[in-house]
């Protein structure tokens, strides 16, 4: 056993327990500094976040990284908890299960939001904080560059954190950018206050857009509320007028009747001179008469509208899963493969050694029976040797890289040190 | 270098931009990270084949470009070319390959069917066949792109008004963009069109002078197919300024653009199909015939 793993989720720790267990950047540096001093020569990652706490291991062959239960016990008494409540919530794998579950956390299918991205960086965060603290090294070093590759290997050869899915994402990434290019030189009217509005106003700001005026049946509120979004306030009573200026509409009232009739938009339509509006109604009830949408030019969105996106892109992601899945084995066997060969570096070392160790004495004995040679005749020979051997060599190793793919390769490795008689 | 650039042929470059379509389609159908790489390799490719293929002719062939029914295709393909190229450089993830490559081979494929010889000339008809040429090239290029520009507003309209979100793989241009694109290219369109219509005229009356060339009828398939898409563009044109400032006016400006593609389509064909004595070298004296056009 080479690497370990302990870890809880948001799926498996309960929220008031995740709170206790959770480390801040120093907290996990302190930690990583008591592991190197209670573990010494092993190596260890410790990846914490708003959902979930992840402690990797690895160890050399003779030693091997700390049993699972060690870890939990470390994990507790760093964080001042009793290990007996980690137990039971936190899950312990070995070897190549800890390497798929890196993979797959570090693309973001083991995220809350299936495919997030925030995660890719959280584990190169985590990864850097080992290097600072000393405890990464070799082997978790190639973990954490392959798991960071496979990321973005999934990220690139799979939509599966493209799609949005959050409504004002989808309205405003996917709808209202399908209508204007830019928000920059657009006007934007803000019609109540709803919780949604601000996070709508967040992304079209973010897209470019500075001309925003909102309107609330209370000119106190909409005084309040255009101070704390820094926007300009209008009058409700000028609904009609702000309207023929608008070219982006984000409505979230609380009204319990459509506070846009369609006479009422046919008002303002006329003043519009046959710019495109986009209305976004955010609000249930709806604020815009539906028949409003029927208007040529006029792009109208109810809540349950994008909802309607925002699944249909939720199951796009979903879709995608299988290709993510198989980029995840592929290169976890990829890493695995390279494990194991690694670890057969040290008998074919000795095997190299002997054969050349031969194949030097045979050639001094040669040399000497033969004094007449020139050094061109020499180095002739000497490489004539080196082939021959590097020849008869390589059946051998190409069957231990083979084998290696499939898992460490013990019984070759005793064959070799038998047949051969390699000395450990 | 000589040896390279002579053997380039028209399969070198068509062949290029038919691997750049194949890319540009399996967009649908699966993701990939090399593609845009590809795609934009064998574009560039096929464009410069394309180019030296052009520069070879106008240096070797005593043809400047324009000067054959094959040159003008070959050129107008060119430019469209160039044009995806620089579109699909600027915004990788928008497919207007899927729309633009098989206009550009279409018209590679028009200048197999067309005459290669260029048209007999003197320093004269040179002047007046390089404007009339140029004209109906810009006009051609414009209904192309406005045509294509149209039929985008049409897909990206309806995919909003389905509410539909879009495909990661098949993002277009926004609804402004390409209304800006239709707004611009149909008057232009019109303007160009009727403008290498007139000049076509002067060169008619220039060429029955010299004797160089047969007199084009006003019933010749040419003249019918050019004066009707002129007509048409112009209508067009003037529609879609008096719809502007309508709420569908864009809408409408798309109709018309995809409209004047299929008409100029159809124009092409016609006159790849159809006899005409447009550019034929006279087989008697030229005389002044009654039904000649000026």
């Amino acid at each position: 056993m080479t690497l370990a793993f302990v870890g809880g989720t948001h799926r498996t720790v309960p929220l008031a327990l995740r709170e206790r267990l959770a480390f801040s950047a120093e907290q996990a540096a302190d930690a990583l500094g008591r592991f190197r001093e209670r573990f010494p020569g092993r190596e260890a990652v410790l990846l914490s976040t708003c959902n979930r706490v992840e402690f990797y291991a690895a160890g050399g062959q003779a030693d091997g990284p700390p049993r699972p239960e060690q870890l939990v016990a470390f994990l507790a008494e760093c964080r001042g908890l009793d290990a007996s409540l980690l137990t039971p919530v936190l899950a312990g794998d070995r070897d190549e299960a800890v390497v798929r579950h890196l993979f797959s956390v570090a693309a973001g299918l083991d995220s809350m939001v299936l495919g997030e991205p925030q995660i890719v960086a959280q584990v190169k965060q985590a990864w850097s904080l080992a290097q600072e603290s000393r405890t990464s090294g070799p082997l978790t070093g190639e973990m954490f560059q392959a798991a960071l590759r496979t990321a973005k290997r999934v990220a690139t050869e799979t939509a599966i954190g493209r799609e949005r899915l959050s409504i004002p994402s989808v309205a405003v990434a996917d709808f209202a950018s399908g209508v204007f290019e830019r928000f920059d030189d657009k006007r934007v009217l803000l019609i109540g206050a709803g919780k949604m509005a601000a996070e709508t106003l967040r992304y079209l700001r973010a897209a470019g857009a500075r001309d925003v005026v909102i309107l609330n049946r209370s000119a106190s509120r909409a005084d309040e509320l255009a101070a704390r979004l820094d926007v300009r306030a209008g009058r409700f009573e000028d609904l009609v007028a702000e309207l023929a200026a608008a070219d982006l509409v984000v409505s979230t009232t609380g009204a319990t009747e459509p506070i846009v009739s369609p006479e009422r938009f046919a008002e303002a339509e006329l003043h519009r001179g046959g710019r495109p509006l986009v209305v976004l109604d955010l609000a249930v009830p709806r604020d815009f008469d539906p028949r409003i949408g029927a208007r040529p030019g006029v792009w109208l969105y109810s809540v349950d509208d994008l909802a309607a996106a925002c699944d249909a892109n939720r199951r796009r992601r979903q879709r995608e899963l299988p290709a993510a899945l198989a980029i995840i084995d592929e290169e976890a066997r990829r890493f695995m493969g390279d494990l194991h060969h690694r670890s057969t570096a040290p008998v074919i070392e000795r095997l190299r050694a002997g054969w050349s160790e031969t194949g030097e004495a045979e050639l001094e004995r040669l040399f000497r029976r033969l004094p007449a040679l020139d050094a061109a005749a020499r180095a002739e020979i000497r490489q004539a040797f080196d082939r021959y051997a590097a020849k008869l060599l390589h059946p051998p190793l190409a069957s231990l890289r083979s084998e290696s793919r499939a898992g460490p390769p013990h019984g070759l490795l005793d064959a070799l040190k038998r047949l051969f008689d390699l000395k450990d | 270098m000589i040896e390279f650039v002579s053997g380039i042929s028209v399969v070198c470059f068509a062949a290029s931009y038919a691997v750049a379509l194949v890319c540009e389609a399996s967009r649908l159908l699966f993701r990939s990270g090399v593609r845009g790489a590809v795609m934009i390799a064998f574009a560039g490719a096929g464009l410069v084949a394309h180019t030296l293929f052009l520069g070879w002719r106008a240096a070797h062939e005593q043809a400047v470009p324009l000067s054959s029914a094959f040159d003008w295709y070959l050129l107008a393909a060119w430019l469209l070319a160039g044009g995806y190229l620089w579109i699909t450089l600027a915004n990788p993830r928008t497919p207007v390959g899927l729309f633009m490559l098989p206009v550009v081979l279409g018209l590679i494929g028009a200048a197999q069917l067309s005459s290669r010889i260029p048209f007999p000339q003197t320093p004269a008809t040179q002047v007046w066949g390089a404007i009339h040429g140029s004209f109906n090239l810009a006009a051609s290029v414009a209904v192309a792109s406005g045509g294509l520009a149209g039929l985008l507003w049409l897909i990206q309209a309806g995919r909003l008004a389905r509410k539909r979100p879009p495909l990661n793989s098949f993002r277009l241009p926004s609804l402004e963009r390409l209304a800006q694109v239709t707004d611009r290219t149909l008057p232009i369109a019109a303007s160009t069109a009727a403008a290498g219509f007139l000049s076509g005229i002067v060169l008619n009356a220039v060429n029955r002078q010299a004797g160089l060339l047969e007199t084009v009828p006003w019933t010749d398939p040419v003249v019918l197919r050019m004066g009707g898409l002129v007509a048409w563009l112009v209508a067009a044109a003037v529609a879609a300024r008096m719809g502007g400032r309508r709420a569908d006016g864009p809408r409408t400006a798309a109709w018309l653009s995809v409209a004047s593609f299929v008409l100029l389509t159809g124009s092409i064909l016609w006159g790849l199909a159809a006899p005409t004595r447009h550019g034929v070298p006279p087989t008697r004296p030229a005389d002044a015939s009654s039904e000649a056009a000026p």
